[in-house]
C-alpha cells in the first residue's frame, strides 16, 4: 500500500489521538502520527487504552493496516472500510456482536471507546454491534476525565437524533457496572453498544438559536461494591444545591456489586475490583436536543463522603449551563465532526465561549481542516449579551461508502 | 480613545478565526490571545530557551512536564473549591436563573 506513494497526513503528539484516528478512517485518508509521548521519561509511547483502540478499529473496519515503530511514539495507520459486525470479519465471536477485550492496565473509561465509536458507526456498513468486556472496562466516570456510560447514553446518544440518525435503533445494554479499579485501572464491567441507524448521509443541523431554559433534571446515581445508602447521599447533596432552580428533579439510583475479574491466569482465581460511587446529571432545556451534564466519581483511593461527590457534581452542572450554548464541552467534538462529514449543507452550532475556547475545539478545528473538511466560519451571537459564539460548518459529504450505491 | 485602541478587545470571534487556524500558534497560545492574556506571558518563555542544558541530564521544563500530563480530558479538571464559592453566592444563582424554566418571564420580553 505504501510503496504507492500514498499521501499521509502528518500529527504530532497523542493529543485526540482516537479522534485523528476516527477522522482518518471516516475520511479514507492514511495518517502518520509521530512524536507520541516521546518526551515522556516513564512512559513513552502508546498508551494501553490507545493500543486497545487500534485494535478495535482493526475489528470493525475491513481492510485496516498499521505499524507501529518498535518504541510506539510512530504510527502509521491506513484506514480501511467501515464494516461494523458482519460476519467472517472482526474479533472474536458470540452470536452477533463483536466482542472487544480491553485490558486491565487501561486506565480510561469505556467511553474513551464509546464516543469515537459511536461516530463511525453511522457510517459502516452494516450495523455496529460491539461487546466490551474483559479486565479493563470502566463504566463510571474516571479521574481521567471521562463521563460515565450514563452520561453517554442520555447526553450524546440522543444527539445524533438531530442528524437524521435516529437514536431508538442506537441501545446502549450496561450489562455490569464497575468503577475504576485500584490506582484508577481496570474495572470489571461489561457494555454492549447495539449501533443499528446507518444512514447515507447525515443531514446537517441548524443549533443557532438560543438554548432554551432548562427544565429538568435527570440522571443516574450509581454504586458498585459499596453501600447502596451512598446513592441516596448523593442525590440528596446535589438536590440541595438544584432544587432552588429546578423542582422537576429525578436520579436514579442504581446499585451493584463489584464485578468479579480474573486474576491471572488462574481460571478460579478471582477477585471483586472496581469499588466505587458517582453520579451523573443531565440537564434537559425547553429547546430540542440541547442537553447539559455532569459527572462525578469518588476517586479510586477513596477519602470522598459521597455528599460531596453530590454537590460536586450538581456545581459541575450549573457551570456547564452557565457556560450556555447548545452544546457542551463533552458533546461537541461529535457534534461538529458530524456536521463535518454530513451533507454539504452549512449548519450553525451555537457555542458557549468557554466551550470553544477550549484546546480541543481549536485542536479539532484544525484536525478537520488538514483531512480537508471546509475551514469553520465563525461570528458572534448577536441578538443577545450572552457572549456565545456561532460556528457555521459546511459539510464535505463524506456519507457512507458502504451504502453509497444503495 | 487610543487607550481604548491600543488593548485589543478579547473575545472577538473575528480574532478567533485567525488564531484558530493559526498555525504556528500552539492551541493553548491562540487561546491566550483570543482572551487578551497574552501580553506579559511572552517574555517569560523566552527565559527557559536561555538556560543552557549541560550534560546528558537535561532539565525537563515545566511546559513539557504539562503535555506529559495532558491526556484527552473529555471532562476538563473543575476546581471545586471554587466552584463550591461561586454557586454558593446568591448572585451568580440569580444570574444563572434566566436559563431556567422557573425565571420569571415577566421580568424581560424574550422567553
Amino acid at each position: 500500500m505504501s510503496g504507492q506513494g500514498t499521501e499521509f497526513l502528518r500529527f504530532t503528539g497523542h493529543r485526540s489521538f482516537a479522534h485523528r484516528l476516527v477522522l482518518s478512517t471516516l475520511t479514507g485518508r492514511p495518517v502518520h502520527i509521530s512524536k507520541i509521548r516521546s518526551s515522556s521519561p516513564t512512559h513513552p509511547g502508546l498508551a494501553p487504552h490507545e493500543v486497545s483502540f487500534l485494535r478495535l478499529l482493526e475489528a470493525v473496519t475491513n481492510g485496516s493496516s498499521m505499524e507501529i515503530s518498535y518504541s510506539g511514539t510512530t504510527i502509521t495507520y491506513h484506514p480501511g472500510l467501515i464494516t461494523g459486525t458482519v460476519a467472517g470479519a472482526g474479533a472474536t465471536w458470540t452470536g452477533d456482536v463483536i466482542e472487544h477485550v480491553i485490558p486491565a492496565n487501561c486506565n480510561r473509561g469505556i467511553t474513551y471507546f464509546l464516543l469515537p465509536l459511536a461516530l463511525l458507526a453511522p457510517f459502516s456498513k452494516s450495523h455496529m454491534n460491539v461487546r466490551f468486556s474483559g479486565p479493563g472496562v470502566i463504566t463510571s466516570a474516571t479521574a481521567t476525565g471521562d463521563p460515565s456510560v450514563d452520561t453517554f447514553r442520555t447526553a450524546v446518544l440522543p444527539l445524533y437524533n438531530l442528524f437524521g440518525i435516529p437514536a431508538v435503533r442506537i441501545e446502549l445494554r450496561v450489562l455490569s457496572r464497575s468503577c475504576a479499579g485500584p490506582g484508577g485501572r481496570g474495572g470489571g464491567g461489561v457494555v454492549e453498544l447495539r449501533f443499528a441507524s446507518q444512514v447515507r448521509l447525515p443531514k446537517t443541523l441548524h443549533l443557532n438559536r438560543r438554548p432554551g431554559r432548562v427544565r429538568r433534571i435527570r440522571g443516574v446515581a450509581y454504586c458498585t461494591g459499596v453501600s447502596a445508602s451512598n446513592n441516596a447521599r448523593m442525590i440528596h447533596a446535589a438536590r440541595e444545591v438544584l432544587n432552588p432552580l429546578v423542582p422537576d428533579i429525578h436520579v436514579a439510583a442504581q446499585y451493584d456489586q463489584a464485578p468479579l475479574v480474573q486474576v491471572g491466569t488462574d481460571k478460579n482465581q478471582k477477585k471483586r475490583t472496581g469499588i466505587g460511587f458517582g453520579l451523573s446529571l443531565v440537564a434537559e432545556s425547553s429547546a430540542t436536543g440541547v442537553l447539559y451534564s455532569a459527572d462525578e466519581v469518588s476517586p479510586p483511593q477513596g477519602g470522598v463522603v459521597p455528599e460531596d461527590i453530590g454537590k460536586r457534581c450538581a456545581y459541575q452542572l450549573l457551570e456547564v449551563i452557565s457556560q450556555g450554548g447548545c452544546v457542551t464541552g463533552l458533546s461537541a467534538p461529535t457534534v461538529l465532526t458530524l456536521m463535518a462529514m454530513g451533507s454539504e449543507d452549512v449548519g450553525r452550532l451555537r457555542l458557549g465561549r468557554d466551550v470553544v475556547g477550549r484546546e480541543e475545539t481549536i485542536g479539532l478545528a484544525r484536525d478537520l481542516k488538514t483531512f480537508k473538511a471546509s475551514t469553520w466560519g465563525i461570528r458572534d451571537a448577536d441578538e443577545d449579551d450572552s457572549g456565545d459564539v456561532i460556528i457555521s460548518v459546511k459539510g464535505t459529504g463524506v456519507g457512507n461508502v458502504g451504502r453509497k450505491t444503495a | 480613545a487610543k487607550a481604548l485602541h491600543g488593548k485589543r478587545r478579547p473575545f472577538r470571534a473575528a480574532d478567533l478565526a485567525r488564531f484558530m487556524y493559526d498555525d504556528s500558534l500552539a492551541p493553548r497560545d491562540a487561546l491566550k490571545k483570543w482572551r487578551g492574556e497574552d501580553d506579559e506571558e511572552e517574555e517569560q518563555e523566552e527565559n527557559i530557551e536561555d538556560e543552557d542544558d549541560d550534560g546528558f541530564f537535561r532539565k525537563v521544563n515545566e511546559d513539557t512536564v504539562d503535555d506529559i500530563e495532558s491526556e484527552d480530558r473529555p471532562i476538563p479538571r473543575f476546581d471545586y473549591e471554587d466552584l463550591a464559592a461561586k454557586w454558593s453566592q446568591e448572585d451568580s444563582i440569580e444570574t444563572l436563573r434566566t436559563r431556567f424554566a422557573t425565571a420569571n418571564l415577566l421580568d424581560e420580553q424574550e422567553g
